[in-house]
C-alpha cells in the first residue's frame, strides 16, 4: 500500500516537474527574443513589377502595424525592413544580402520566382526561416529546408485551368496566351502537359514579352486558327491589354486564366462588357469574401495604400500573423521556427488554411472566379489533389 | 491579314510620333535623348490628372499637357544637356539613360506603380469594312501623325526658326557668331521635341495604358526606326517606324510570337548592313 502510494506520488511529482520545466523553458525563449524582433522583406517596389512587389509589401505592413499598435508579440515590437529589388534578379540578390546583413529573425521574399531562386542559397548560409510567394512550381524543390511558400504556384494552376476549362466549361480547342516570362511560360509547359493528359490539344500558342503593348497579331492567331476558348496567364496590366485588345477586335472566347482577370487593378481598365464572363482560378483575393470583417479590412488596406489588395495582400498579411502565431509559440529561435512552419497544420488565414507539405508548400486552397460585369464573383474553392 | 495591316501601322504610328520628338532634338544638338519615352510617360500621366483625375474637359487637358511637357522639356535641357554640352557625346547621351531612370522613379512615387487609362478624346463605333475593323482612336492616330510630320516638316524647311535650328545643328559656334540666339533655338527644340512625347502619350495611353514604364520599350524601338530610316530624315522615320510597326505584327503572326522584339534589333542590323546610313540617310562628309 505504502509502495503504491509512494510510486503515485513520484510519478505526480515528476509530470509537475516536467510542466514546470517545459513552461519555465517556453517562457525563456520568448524572453530571449530581442526587445524589437526584426523581419526582413525584399520585394520589387520600382521598375515593372512594382505593382506586384507593392501589393505585397501593403500586406506585410499592413500586419506588421496592426501587431505593433496590439501591443506586438508578447510585448515586443516587430521591425519590418524592407529592401527594393527592381525588376533584377542581380538587384533582388543584393537586396537579400543588405536584408542578411541585419540579422532578421525571419525573411520574407517576393512572388517573382528568378529573384528567389537567386536569392535561395544566400539566405540558405543564413539560416534563417524564409517565406515567398514565388510561383513558380520548382521553388519549393530546391531542397532548401528554410524555404517556405504562402501562395498557389503555377504547377496548381497549370492542372486545375485545363480540367475546369474542359470538363466543367466544356471546351477542346483552346487557344494558349501567355506572357513570355519564367511566369506564363512555365505555366504554359504545365499547361500543355494538362491538356496532353485530357486528351485535348491546343489549336495555337502564342506569347508576348513583358514590355508588349499590342497583342492583336497573337490574338487574331487564336480566332484564325478555330480556337473556342483562350488560356491566358499574365500580369494585371497586360492582361488588361489582352482584354481590351480582345474586344476591340470582337474576339469573344470563353475565357479562362490566373486571377490577374479578376484582379481590381485590371477591372478598373476594362468595360462590363470587356471583363464580363472570363474565368479565373488561382489564390483567394478578398474583393469576393462575404465577411463584411474582410471587406472592412480590404477597404482600410485601399484607403491606407490607393493601392487595391490582392491574393498577395492577403498571402503577406497572413504570413506575419502565421509567423507572429509561431514566435509566441517556440520563441526566437530560427531552427524552432522553421520547424514550426514545416508543422503547420490547418492554419486559419483570412481566405484559406495553411499545410506545409514536404517541400514546404502551403496553400493547397484556390479559387475559381467569373466576372458578372465588372464584378469579380466567387463561384467555389477548389483543392490541390491531396488536400 | 488586313486586320493585321491595320494594327501594324496603328503601332508603327506610334513609334513615328515618338521618333520625331527624338529627331527634332537630335536635329538641333546631334545628341540622341534615351529619355524620350519616359517624356512621352510623363505626357501620358499628365493628360491622365487632368482629363480623369480633376475632369477637365479633354481639350483642356491636352493643352495643359503641351505647356507642362514644353517646361518639362526646358528643364531637362538645363538639367541633361547645358551641363554637358561641349563634352563627348557618349556622356550626354548615358546621362540621357539615367535621366529616363530617374524620371520613371518620379512617376512612381507621383501616380504609383497602378496602370491607368485614359479616355480617347475621339468616340464613335468602330469602322468595319470587310470583316477588318479600325477603332475611331486609331484613325485619330493616323490623322495626328500625318498632321505632325506636315507641320514639322514645314516648320524645319520654310520657316526662319527651321533655319536656325539647321545652322545651330551645323555648327553651334559659328551660329554664335552671326548672331543667332542659340540658346534659345536649342531651348525651342527641347521643349518641342517634349511636346511631341506628350503628344504620343496622350494617344497611347487609351489604348495602352499609362504605367511608370511604359516608355522603356517605345524609347528604344523610337531609336530602331530613326536609324532604319536614316538618322535626322524625318520621313525616313515616319516611313521606318510604319514598316516596322508591320514587321513586328506580321512576324508575330506567321513566324512566332515569341521573337517580337527581336524583330525591330534584326531588321536594323539587315537595314544597316544593305544601307549604311539607313533607308533615307543623306550621305554626309566631315572635314578632319
Amino acid at each position: 500500500m505504502l509502495r503504491e502510494y509512494l510510486k503515485i506520488t513520484m510519478a505526480g511529482a515528476g509530470l509537475f516537474c516536467l510542466t514546470v520545466g517545459f513552461n519555465r523553458a517556453a517562457n525563456a525563449d520568448i524572453a530571449a527574443c530581442p526587445t524589437t524582433i526584426s523581419f526582413g522583406l525584399t520585394t520589387p517596389l520600382t521598375g515593372g513589377l512594382a505593382l506586384l512587389g507593392t501589393q505585397a509589401r501593403n500586406g506585410a505592413e499592413f500586419a506588421v502595424d496592426e501587431i505593433n499598435a496590439a501591443g506586438g508579440i508578447t510585448g515586443k515590437k516587430i521591425a519590418l525592413a524592407t529592401e527594393d529589388t527592381g525588376a533584377s534578379s542581380t538587384d533582388a540578390l543584393n537586396a537579400m544580402n543588405r536584408i542578411i546583413d541585419g540579422k532578421p529573425l525571419v525573411i520574407m521574399s517576393s512572388m517573382i520566382s528568378p529573384h528567389v531562386f537567386a536569392q535561395t542559397e544566400s539566405v540558405n548560409k543564413a539560416e534563417t526561416p524564409f517565406v515567398v510567394a514565388a510561383t513558380n512550381a520548382k521553388v519549393t524543390a530546391q531542397g532548401s529546408k528554410w524555404l517556405f511558400r504562402n501562395h498557389a504556384h503555377d504547377g496548381q494552376l497549370a492542372d486545375l485551368i485545363p480540367e475546369y476549362l474542359v470538363k466543367s466549361l466544356k471546351k477542346t480547342k483552346p487557344g494558349i496566351l501567355v506572357v513570355a516570362d519564367d511566369y506564363g511560360l512555365g505555366a504554359s509547359k504545365g499547361i500543355q502537359a494538362a491538356l496532353a493528359k485530357l486528351n485535348v490539344t491546343p489549336v495555337a500558342m502564342a506569347s508576348y514579352a513583358p514590355s508588349d503593348k499590342d497583342m492583336s497579331a497573337q490574338l487574331l492567331e487564336i480566332k484564325d486558327k478555330g480556337a473556342d476558348s483562350l488560356i491566358l496567364f499574365g500580369r494585371p496590366s497586360d492582361i488588361t491589354l489582352v482584354l481590351k485588345q480582345m474586344g476591340d477586335l470582337g474576339i469573344k472566347l470563353t475565357t479562362i486564366g490566373n486571377t490577374s482577370i479578376v484582379a481590381q487593378t485590371t477591372l478598373n481598365n476594362l468595360s462590363a462588357a470587356e471583363a464580363d464572363g472570363n474565368y479565373a482560378i488561382g489564390g483567394m483575393i478578398p474583393q469576393t469574401a462575404t465577411d463584411p470583417k474582410i471587406l472592412d479590412w480590404a477597404k482600410r488596406v485601399q484607403d491606407k495604400y490607393k493601392v487595391p489588395a490582392d491574393n498577395f495582400t492577403v498571402a503577406y498579411y497572413d504570413s506575419v500573423y502565421m509567423l507572429k502565431s509561431i514566435i509566441e509559440k517556440v520563441g526566437c529561435d530560427k531552427p524552432a521556427i522553421r520547424d514550426a512552419l514545416a508543422a503547420t497544420k490547418e492554419w486559419k488565414g483570412m481566405l484559406i488554411s495553411y499545410q506545409a507539405d514536404a517541400n514546404g508548400d502551403m496553400a493547397h486552397t484556390l479559387g475559381i472566379y467569373r466576372n458578372k460585369g465588372k464584378v469579380p464573383e466567387f463561384i467555389g474553392p477548389i483543392k490541390e489533389s491531396g488536400f | 491579314m488586313g486586320q493585321l495591316v491595320v494594327n501594324g501601322l496603328a503601332l508603327g504610328s506610334i513609334y513615328a510620333l515618338v521618333a520625331l520628338g527624338l529627331l527634332l532634338i537630335f536635329n538641333t544638338v546631334q545628341i540622341v535623348n534615351f529619355a524620350q519615352g519616359q517624356l512621352l510617360m510623363l505626357g501620358a500621366f499628365i493628360g491622365i490628372s487632368g482629363a480623369v483625375k480633376h475632369e477637365l474637359p479633354m481639350a483642356l487637358a491636352w493643352a495643359s499637357t503641351m505647356l507642362a511637357m514644353a517646361l518639362i522639356g526646358i528643364v531637362f535641357m538645363v538639367l541633361v544637356y547645358f551641363p554637358l554640352r561641349g563634352r563627348p557625346p557618349f556622356l550626354v547621351i548615358l546621362t540621357t539613360i539615367a535621366m529616363g531612370i530617374v524620371l520613371e522613379n518620379i512617376a512612381l512615387i507621383l501616380w504609383g506603380p497602378l496602370p491607368v487609362s485614359l479616355p480617347s478624346p475621339v468616340r464613335g463605333p468602330p469602322l468595319r469594312f470587310a470583316g477588318v475593323v479600325i477603332s475611331m482612336h486609331q484613325l485619330f492616330i493616323f490623322g495626328t501623325l500625318a498632321v505632325i510630320l506636315l507641320l514639322q516638316y514645314l516648320m524645319l524647311t520654310k520657316t526662319r526658326f527651321g533655319v536656325l535650328m539647321q545652322a545651330t545643328a551645323q555648327d553651334l559656334h559659328t551660329a554664335r557668331l552671326v548672331g543667332i540666339p542659340v540658346n534659345r533655338t536649342i531651348a525651342v527644340a527641347f521643349a518641342l521635341g517634349a511636346m511631341l512625347s506628350g503628344v504620343a502619350g496622350l494617344l497611347v495611353a487609351p489604348i495602352f495604358l499609362a504605367e511608370p514604364t511604359m516608355g522603356g520599350s517605345l524609347g528604344l524601338k523610337a531609336f530602331v526606326v530613326s536609324v532604319i530610316g536614316g538618322f535626322g530624315n524625318l520621313p525616313g522615320a515616319v516611313i521606318g517606324g510604319l514598316f516596322l510597326g508591320l514587321i513586328e505584327t506580321f512576324g508575330a503572326r506567321y513566324i512566332s510570337s515569341n521573337f517580337r522584339d527581336a524583330y525591330a534589333f534584326i531588321v536594323m542590323i539587315a537595314v544597316l548592313v544593305a544601307w549604311p546610313r539607313g533607308l533615307f540617310g543623306e550621305k554626309s562628309s566631315e572635314k578632319v
